[in-house]
């Protein structure tokens, strides 16, 4: 990353301050869960998406999901980003319970706090890098120029190409910092580098290992690349609908040493 | 293979049954208006027709002065002429209780029991009268309806000068008087003029008659040259003080009734061709749009075996589906609206039994131009979908290029939100569907701007009329001319501010091969209730010698300032002189002559007779002095101005009720389907990019301003469009509208562009917000999983 981006900057000083307080007050967890269980009614089937998860999410860790294809965690990431709700259980974020926010306050809470990746770039193709980090900044109370999270993605020179004009790990890179632009509490990630190669993946990576480390932002990652995992402070395996085993690393392997 | 094409069809359609009932709307209201103006026309020609023949309406007609009873055979005996018919026409003032304004009523004399050859009579209740019973009448239907009258009741009459009473023996009608009007009057009205038919004898002897008429009608054999039948006609009736013969194109009844038809026809050629066209842009809009999303499914049908021409009239049979649809639905309410228009119709012209019949004919050609408008919109989609190569179409489209271009960098410049570029480039990006959008809800706009400007255009005539043209409070009509002696006695009455007479010649103006029978009304010095005033509102003087042709007028006789013109005196004595034509003027009433009164009495060599006299009144004595009025044997009629003009705004009033309904619906049909489609195709296209906005934190109701801004822009584009093209339609159906009997002058009301854009805004504005409702549906998480 560094090497990526060599006039890069530092954001260390523009943390979030609800996370700074939060911290202060003695929260640990930026997400507790209990319980949480996800059902899909297709017709006569029933699917359990999940079924019966517990989890605490350490404010400011790296924290990936890993387990099998079909096995909850996207379902699990959507309800944590207020995309979608658990049928039953608990979730927390610091004070507020998820659960019983409605539609407009789910809005909100996105907005105000959670920065998303998908596989799928999901860039608005009639709009150009620049204008598609500024879908965000425009909505966000305190967020870094557009211009600033281009740089920070290492696509300074590139603001004004739209995404037809872009390969798909920039494109991927502008998600990115249309994700960390408004300097979110949290960061999303379904399987980022999913649709990249090893070496444009790494390049994403790094970008988001670095938002973690500047901005103190919880960053939760969902791959089945079991050797990303090295890159996290905690690893939760999924296996049919539940976290059936969490891992702990003693230390994190920087994104740049990574390799598939 | 092909039943599971069709399946798809079925499939398909429900699933777009939204956009294709919105099309279906538009192609429906061009099918409707069709049919509803086609049938009417055709039902009004049909019954007229009928009813002419059935009732034996003549062809030729001549009023005399008074002629004896063997000048019909005579005429008869004119080479060409089938039958011919004698009768006394004559005004009578009616005494009707607790009536102020005079009633009048035109007599006209049958044989016995009602029974003539010609203009015969339609009994609908009673009898007809006994030749030679004094009193007994038939009265029209219209008369006994405004004035609740029935069979039996008893009726004071002045006739000839005595007073007589008269008996209501029955109710009837007659084809020469399928419209009618008073003398003086420029609106009908039922209550204050009766059309009457009493025995021969009877009326012979009440207006001293006695083996003497008035008035011929006549049938010509079918071929026969009417012309030159009138000619001789004139020839016979000249000297009886005949005022020339006239075909059935000058007879006032026939006159209106055509009139309307002609309009009835304008609007066939004008409305549906509107909504056409819109169709047709909707079809090609939204079967393009379908092909270009189904590129993978046109490119899998063709793997499996399918020809081009079947994959292509698999989606033409798609537009024709919709079109169908449309017809059904236009044509169920266009026969429904016409049957209640004829209706209308048939309330205002007087017939005495109506055909409502749409004939299969027009069904068809409905049918046909809505399914051609229909196929010429899905060309272009049926052929690239025939075209489209199998291999290229499995693979994915390339996705939409966007630059920047110059509208692009405008956007920066004005410092646009992203969500407004998002909303502008994609406008710009479609620049073909977006010009739809635009065109389509500015001719909705346009349709009913030009509709409202006919109210206005009414109006407009009106006011030109009545208070610049008119200025009297009362106008006062005399059964025979009178000479100037009148004056000074009606200046005697009480209340009487200011008598002006009024004089008109009857006279034949022949240009060439062109002649037109016309009144020369006098202009003489001083007059200050009335005056000639332009479509414009000033005022003309008739210039000192030779006379002032109204345009229509010099048009028709293809004349132009400075031409000579003959001019032959009807009536009385028969004499000819050559005029200049020293001016025209453009009016909007009638066609007619004017001069000075000197030049009019240097050409009938005597004092120009007065016709009628213009009063100026203190409104005090109003009452008193219409007592008076209709007390002297010499007046026929009292018309005042205010109430005239009344009466004229009720008539508008009532169209305005029976057809702005029609017309607001029909505007709105095109702004929904237009808008509805657009709205739709663009929900569609932006489905995914809309759902990204809300996992982004933007709310609902900002998303909504996504797709209902783009939307909203083109509308506010089509308003100034809208009223671009309602003014040129305005002034295109005032042209077609235009005829003998009046010019509408183009003067819309600034309030008409208001309420034809309101309308417009709000059918926009409520379907736009029911697409808008799907936001709420977005599928956020399911948009993740899917590669756009
Ligand atoms: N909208 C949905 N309707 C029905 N089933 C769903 C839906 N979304 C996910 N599922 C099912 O829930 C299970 C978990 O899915 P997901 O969380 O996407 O798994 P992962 O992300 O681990 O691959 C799967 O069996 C999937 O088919
Ligand atoms: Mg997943």
């Amino acid at each position: 990353m560094r090497n990526a981006a060599p006039q890069q900057l530092s954001y260390a000083s523009a943390m979030p301050h609800r996370v700074d307080q939060q911290l202060a007050n003695g929260h640990k967890h930026a997400f507790v869960g209990r319980s949480l269980r996800k059902t899909y009614i297709t017709g006569e089937t029933e699917v359990h998406a999940l079924r019966g998860v517990d989890l605490d999410i350490h404010a400011g860790e790296v924290l990936v999901l890993l387990g099998p294809s079909g096995s909850g965690k996207s379902t699990l990431l959507n309800i944590i980003g207020g995309l979608d709700r658990p049928t039953a259980g608990e979730l927390w974020y610091y004070d507020t319970d998820l659960t019983a926010l409605d539609d407009a306050e789910l809005t909100r809470f996105r907005r105000a706090n959670i920065g998303f990746v998908f596989q799928f770039y999901n860039l608005i193709p009639s709009l150009t890098a620049e204008e598609n980090v500024r879908l965000v900044t425009d909505i966000s109370d305190n967020p870094m120029p557009a211009a600033e999270a281009l740089e920070l993605v290492g696509l300074g020179e590139r603001r004004t190409h739209f995404p037809a004009q872009l390969s798909g790990g920039e494109q991927q890179r502008v998600a990115v910092a249309r994700a960390i632009a408004k300097r979110p509490g949290v960061l999303l990630c379904d399987e980022p580098t999913g649709a990249l190669d090893s070496q444009t993946g790494v390049r994403v990576l790094e970008t988001l290992a670095q938002a973690n480390q500047e901005l103190g932002t919880t960053l939760i990652l969902i791959t089945h690349n079991a050797g990303i995992a090295a890159m996290a402070d905690r690893v939760f395996n999924f296996l049919d609908g539940q976290i059936a085993s969490v891992m702990e690393n003693e230390t994190r392997v920087p994104a740049s040493e990574m390799a598939w | 293979m092909v039943k599971a094409l069709d399946t798809k069809l079925m499939r398909d359609l429900w699933h777009m049954r939204g956009q294709a009932f919105a099309i279906a709307l538009v192609i429906g209201a061009a099918t409707a208006t069709f049919v509803m103006a086609m049938g009417v026309h055709h039902s009004l020609t049909e019954t007229r027709d009928a009813y002419y023949d059935r009732q034996r309406y003549a062809d030729v007609f001549v009023n005399m002065v008074r002629a004896p009873r063997s000048i019909v055979d005579q005429v008869a005996a004119i080479d060409g002429v089938a039958e011919a018919e004698g009768r006394i026409e004559l005004y009578s003032t009616l005494e009707l209780p607790g009536r102020i304004t005079p009633v009048r009523a035109m007599i006209n004399s049958v044989g016995d029991g009602g029974a003539s050859k010609l203009n015969r009579l339609v009994l609908l209740r009673g009898r007809g009268p006994v030749s030679d019973k004094e009193g007994e009448v038939v009265i029209d239907k219209a008369f006994a309806d405004a004035n609740a009258m029935d069979v039996g009741d008893r009726i004071d009459a002045i006739i000839y000068g005595s007073r007589s009473q008269l008996e209501v023996v029955g109710i009837g009608l007659a084809p020469d008087y399928i419209w009618s009007i008073a003398p003086g009057e420029l609106v009908p009205d039922a209550s204050r003029y009766g059309i009457f038919w009493m025995g021969e004898k009877a009326l012979e002897a009440a207006s001293n008659r006695t083996g003497a008429i008035n008035a011929i009608s006549l049938i010509i054999q079918r071929g026969a040259n009417e012309a030159e039948i009138i000619r001789h006609v004139d020839a016979l009736t000249a000297k009886y003080g005949g005022t020339g013969a006239i075909g059935r194109e000058d007879h006032l009844s026939n006159t209106f009734l055509q009139s309307e038809l002609d309009q009835l026809e304008a609007m066939t050629r004008i409305i549906p061709p509107i909504f056409l066209v819109v169709s047709t842009f909707l079809v090609y809009v939204v079967l393009g749009r379908t092909i270009r999303t189904e590129r993978g499914v046109i490119g899998l049908l063709k793997a499996f075996g399918h020809t081009n021409g079947s994959v292509g009239w698999h989606y033409l049979k798609f537009a024709l589906a919709v079109a169908l649809l449309g017809i059904i639905l236009g044509s169920a309410a266009g026969w429904w609206m016409g049957r209640s228009m004829t209706a209308q119709y048939a309330e205002y012209y007087r017939f005495p039994f109506l055909y409502y019949q749409v004939s299969a004919n027009v069904f068809l050609t409905g049918a046909a131009l809505a399914f051609g408008s229909a196929a010429i919109g899905a060309m272009g989609g049926v052929r690239s979908a025939a075209a489209l190569n199998p291999a290229v179409a499995m693979s994915p489209p390339p996705p939409p290029i966007y630059r920047a271009g110059l509208i692009e960098r405008l956007g920066e410049k004005a410092g646009l939100s992203a969500v407004g570029n998002m909303i502008v480039r994609h406008i710009v990006r479609w620049p073909g569907r977006s010009a739809v959008t635009v065109f389509g809800v500015a001719l909705s706009l346009g349709l009913l701007f030009s509709v409202l400007q006919f109210i206005d255009s009414s109006r407009a005539m009106l006011d030109n009329y009545f208070s610049r043209a008119q200025r009297q409070d009362i106008s006062v009509s005399f059964i025979e001319p009178r000479n100037e002696k009148v004056l000074s006695e009606l200046a005697l009455l009480p209340g009487v501010i200011r008598v002006e007479p009024a004089r008109a010649v009857p006279v034949m103006l022949r240009h060439g091969a062109r002649s037109k029978r016309v009144a020369i009304e006098a202009a003489h010095s001083g007059e200050m209730l009335t005056s000639r005033v332009d479509a414009q509102g000033f005022e003309v003087t008739p210039p000192a010698s030779g006379l002032m042709l109204s345009r229509a007028l010099a048009d028709q006789l293809d004349l132009r300032p400075g031409d000579k013109v003959e001019v032959e005196l009807l009536g009385g004595r028969q004499t000819s002189a050559t005029l200049n034509v020293a001016s025209t003027i453009d009016e909007l009433i009638g066609t007619r002559a004017y001069a000075q009164s000197d030049v009019l009495q240097n050409l009938s060599r005597d004092a120009s007779p007065v016709g009628s006299a213009n009063l100026l009144i203190d409104h005090a004595h109003r009452d008193e002095l219409i007592g008076k009025l209709a007390e002297m044997p010499m007046v026929l009629g009292v018309t005042e101005r205010d109430a005239a003009m009344e009466l004229f705004e009720r008539i508008i009033d009532e169209n305005i009720m029976s057809m702005m309904g029609f017309y607001i619906a029909f505007a709105s049909a095109i702004a929904i389907g237009v808008v509805y489609n657009s709205a739709r195709i663009l929900f569609s296209e932006r489905a995914h990019e809309l759902a990204t906005l809300r996992v982004l934190g933007y709310h609902r109701s900002e998303v909504g301003v996504v797709l209902l801004g783009e939307v909203a822009l083109l509308v506010a584009i089509a308003v100034p469009a809208g009223c671009f093209i309602g003014y040129w339609l305005a002034r295109l159906m005032v042209a077609m509208f235009s005829s003998d009997l009046f010019r509408l002058p183009f003067a819309p009301e600034r309030s008409s562009y208001g309420v034809a854009t309101l309308v417009v805004l709000a059918a926009a504005t409520a379907t736009a917000l029911i697409v808008a409702r799907r936001v709420n549906r977005l599928d956020m998480v399911r948009v993740l999983k899917a590669h756009d």
